[in-house]
């Protein structure tokens, strides 16, 4: 028997609140970039969830394309992590404040 | 065939040709530019006399002309203006050309004498001043619109800035040079004014109408406000009734004319514009700057004809302008302070000819007044040469002997000044008076007293002209030599001379083109002037152009209500009177002089009018009370201004400025750098968001 939707958006509720939190406290930019992963991974189940629901294949492709994003967005944020390496000898955000004003 | 027409913008693009090449190339010239000045003031001279063939019928058939030539600003949808450059050319235009030309170029031989000769430096400039000077001055005479004439007539005023300041590191020019581009500015702003007013009133500035295959094709200003006022026509007049706002227009124009005309009140400018070079005055009075005023009332003289209120203003300033400036000249000391006063004085009579509706009369004066007083001014050169550029008449003295060629051209002019018959002062200005007498018996309401005032003013100048004038020859030329340079004058050469012969035989003579005295005691048809201006009865120009006597003259009896009445002994009695009152009153100044001045050793008598002298010395204080009216009044009000722009004005502006300077360096603060807090900030809003839809539904209203 197929698991109702409810608990698949339950789960992506969790990770995506996983995610938030691991944004919102931690200070390594290695760990920022797995949470916004597991943000986006979070929306990928709710899209997979909803097709699911729905019956169609659009979210489904949706999610494909997301997880291109996702595999975008992790080259350039490594990139970035690096830079911040190379100038700050580690990869705490918090060291690199002095961009605002 | 292409006409003589066809030349006319040649008349003021060659001085203006010769003005960039005097500019640019004037320092590699053996004689820094005059050859350029004088090729091109030849070659207008003789495009100027080719016209007035023209006009007169004798080259061609077309005797006027009136065409736009260039469309600078071409207006789009209806009702919108368009701006054009263009020529008219009609007697008066040929005439004025013909007496500008001839005074330019022989100013600019003139000043082979008085600043090559001597040696001046920064002669290109000089030459190149002239040329701009005499090509605005054109430009402005053939003008066929009022846009086109204010343009030019703004060059003039910036000309006359650069050459009275030529000598720009003495203390005294630049002051001068100031002084007459600010003032005559002054009177300029109302001249705008009244440009912006006439274009938005009657949608053109066309000074005669514009005739396209026999059929009008664009009327002028001064035909339609005749139209208007006869009911043909209707303009808006922004609630007034019609002639008032014409009245307004006029006098709007007027302050133009009374700043470069140098009348009173503006006519302080004029006295210290004596700080230019000799040339450069001679050219400014007699043909250039000062004229232009005058010509212009003249051009547009079927406008101010449809005003009575304007005309009885313009007759009692230039009355009042002729008797006041004539008083004052009554008591200087140096040469060209003299004749400086005697302008003023001249351009009154002129004014008060317009006024008084002798239209001859006045284009007459302003003729005879540009031959004779080009000559006192290059004649007063020639005198300033030999003393060394002392002026003081009272270092003068003998110089009748040493320099005859000077004296006896001098002594032409002169006696044209004082009104002496023969010479042209004479002819002229008995007939601007005879005109303002008949016109004030024969005027209705209160234009009639006016006239006879402003006639009574002049008519008491007369007396002091001759005296003024009979002074400063009594002192320049006779007697005994009062200094050792008088004793030994320096020479001048035939550059000199050469324009002071022609200018004298000038003076002598041309006052015979219209001697009305004569024409009529005798019924000989010698009224040359009023014949020229009169036009044709039937067709011609006047029925193009509408700027004819004719036209005028309907004008004058039906709109402004002037006629001629001859009080003693019909038309021969009256013009006998007059002419005897001011030839007597003339001879009577020029015996006073010559009683007090006329002798070996003649002293100052000055002394003998006591305050007055004081009064006349300080010129009725009238530069006091000018910067009075500047210091006193202007800077306070200026600086009022000035504190409510910074206090209020910038106030305002500043004060939103650093509000949201202020609030933005406290909410920089958010931004703290660290991505976390961001992320913190943007979680907290979307759930608030979130919150709020939940509350209210996702539905605001």
């Amino acid at each position: 028997m197929a698991i109702i939707t409810e608990y698949y958006l339950l789960l992506s509720a969790a990770v995506f609140c996983i995610g938030l939190y691991g944004i919102l406290t931690r200070e390594s930019a290695l760990l920022f970039l797995m949470s916004v992963e597991l943000m986006l991974n979070a929306a990928n189940i709710n899209f997979v969830a909803f097709a699911f629901y729905w019956g169609n294949l659009t979210g489904q492709v949706f999610s494909l394309f997301t997880m291109a994003l996702a595999a975008a967005e992790v080259a350039i944020g490594i990139g970035i992590i690096l830079v911040l390496y190379r100038n700050f000898d580690g990869i705490d955000v918090t060291e690199a404040a002095t961009m605002r004003w | 065939m292409a006409g003589a027409y066809d030349f006319v913008p040649a008349i003021a693009a060659l001085p203006f040709v010769a003005f960039l090449v005097s500019l640019f190339f004037g320092r590699y010239m053996p004689k820094r530019g005059a050859e350029a000045g004088i090729i091109a003031t030849a070659g207008s001279l003789l495009i100027s006399i080719w016209t007035a063939l023209t006009v007169a019928g004798i080259t061609g058939s077309a005797t006027s002309y009136n065409e736009n030539l260039y469309t600078w600003v071409a207006g789009v949808g209806d009702g919108a203006l368009t701006l054009n450059l263009g020529v008219l050319v009609d007697p008066l235009t040929a005439l004025m050309l013909l007496i500008v030309s001839l005074i330019s170029l022989l100013v600019h031989v003139f000043s082979l004498g008085y600043m090559n000769d001597e040696g001046e430096t920064g002669l290109p400039r000089y030459y190149a001043g002239l040329g701009l000077f005499t090509a605005s001055m054109l430009g402005f005479v053939f003008s066929n619109n009022l846009l086109m004439a204010f343009m030019f007539f703004e060059l003039v005023g910036l000309c006359s800035y650069l050459l009275i300041g030529f000598w720009f590191r003495d203390d005294g020019p630049p002051s001068a040079a100031k002084k007459a581009f600010l003032v005559t500015r002054f009177g300029d702003y109302f001249f705008l004014v009244g440009v912006v007013g006439i274009f938005v009133t009657f949608g053109t500035g066309l000074f005669a109408p514009l005739t396209e295959g026999g059929s009008v094709a664009a009327e002028s200003f001064p035909v339609i406000a005749d139209q208007v006022l006869n009911g043909e026509a209707s303009v808006e007049t922004f609630g007034f009734g019609a002639q008032t706002w014409f009245t307004i227009l006029g006098l709007l124009v007027l302050g133009g004319v009374i700043g470069k005309s140098a009348q009173f009140p503006l006519h302080t400018w004029l006295p210290d514009a004596m700080e230019g070079p000799t040339p450069v005055s001679a050219l400014i009075h007699a043909a250039t700057m000062v004229a232009a005023g005058v010509y212009l009332v003249a051009r547009m003289y079927g406008f101010y004809l449809l005003s009575p209120t304007a005309l009885a203003i313009i007759a009692l300033i230039g009355g009042f302008t002729a008797l006041f400036a004539a008083s004052m000249g009554v008591v200087k000391q140096e040469l060209k302070q003299v004749l400086a006063y005697s302008t003023i004085s001249q351009y009154g009579y002129m004014m008060l000819a317009l006024g008084t509706g002798g239209y001859v009369a006045a284009v007459f004066h302003l003729t005879t007044h540009a031959i004779f007083k080009a000559l006192l001014f290059l004649g007063a050169g020639s005198v300033i040469i030999a003393m060394h550029h002392n002026e003081n008449m009272w270092d003068m003295g003998g110089l009748k002997e040493k320099m005859p060629v000077t004296y006896w051209t001098f002594l032409s002019g002169s006696l044209a000044l004082a009104g002496i018959v023969p010479f042209a002062g004479f002819w002229s200005k008995d007939e601007v008076l005879f005109e303002a007498l008949i016109h004030g018996f024969g005027s209705e309401g209160m234009l009639g007293p006016i006239f006879l005032l402003a006639y009574a003013m002049g008519l008491l100048a007369v007396f002091f002209t001759g005296f003024y004038t009979f002074r400063m020859v009594y002192l320049t030329f006779h007697g005994d030599a009062r200094s050792d340079t008088a004793r030994d004058p320096e020479p001048v050469r035939w550059n000199v001379k050469g324009p002071l012969a022609v200018l004298g035989i000038g003076a002598a003579t041309v006052g015979l083109i219209n001697m009305k005295p004569v024409a009529v005691l005798t019924g000989a048809e010698i009224d040359f002037l009023h014949k020229w201006v009169h036009g044709p009865d039937e067709g011609g120009w006047p029925a193009a152009l509408s700027t004819d006597l004719v036209t005028y003259e309907e004008l004058m009896d039906g709109v402004a209500g002037i006629s001629s009445s001859y009080p003693i002994g019909g038309e021969q009695g009256t013009l006998l009177v007059s002419a005897a009152l001011s030839l007597g009153l003339a001879l009577a100044g020029v015996l006073v002089a010559r009683s007090l001045y006329g002798v070996d050793e003649p002293t100052e008598h000055t002394d003998r009018l006591g305050g007055v002298k004081t009064v006349l010395m300080h010129n009725y204080y009238q530069d006091e009370y000018q910067v009075w009216l500047a210091q006193g009044v202007t800077v306070p009000l200026a600086r009022a201004a000035d504190k409510f722009d910074q206090g209020v004005v910038d106030g305002v502006v500043n004060g939103i400025s650093s509000v949201s300077l202020f609030t933005g360096s406290r909410f920089r603060r958010i931004q703290s750098g660290l991505v976390t807090n961001y992320a913190a900030l943007m979680t907290i809003s979307l759930v608030l968001l979130l919150v709020v839809f939940v509350v209210f539904g996702g539905v605001v209203n």
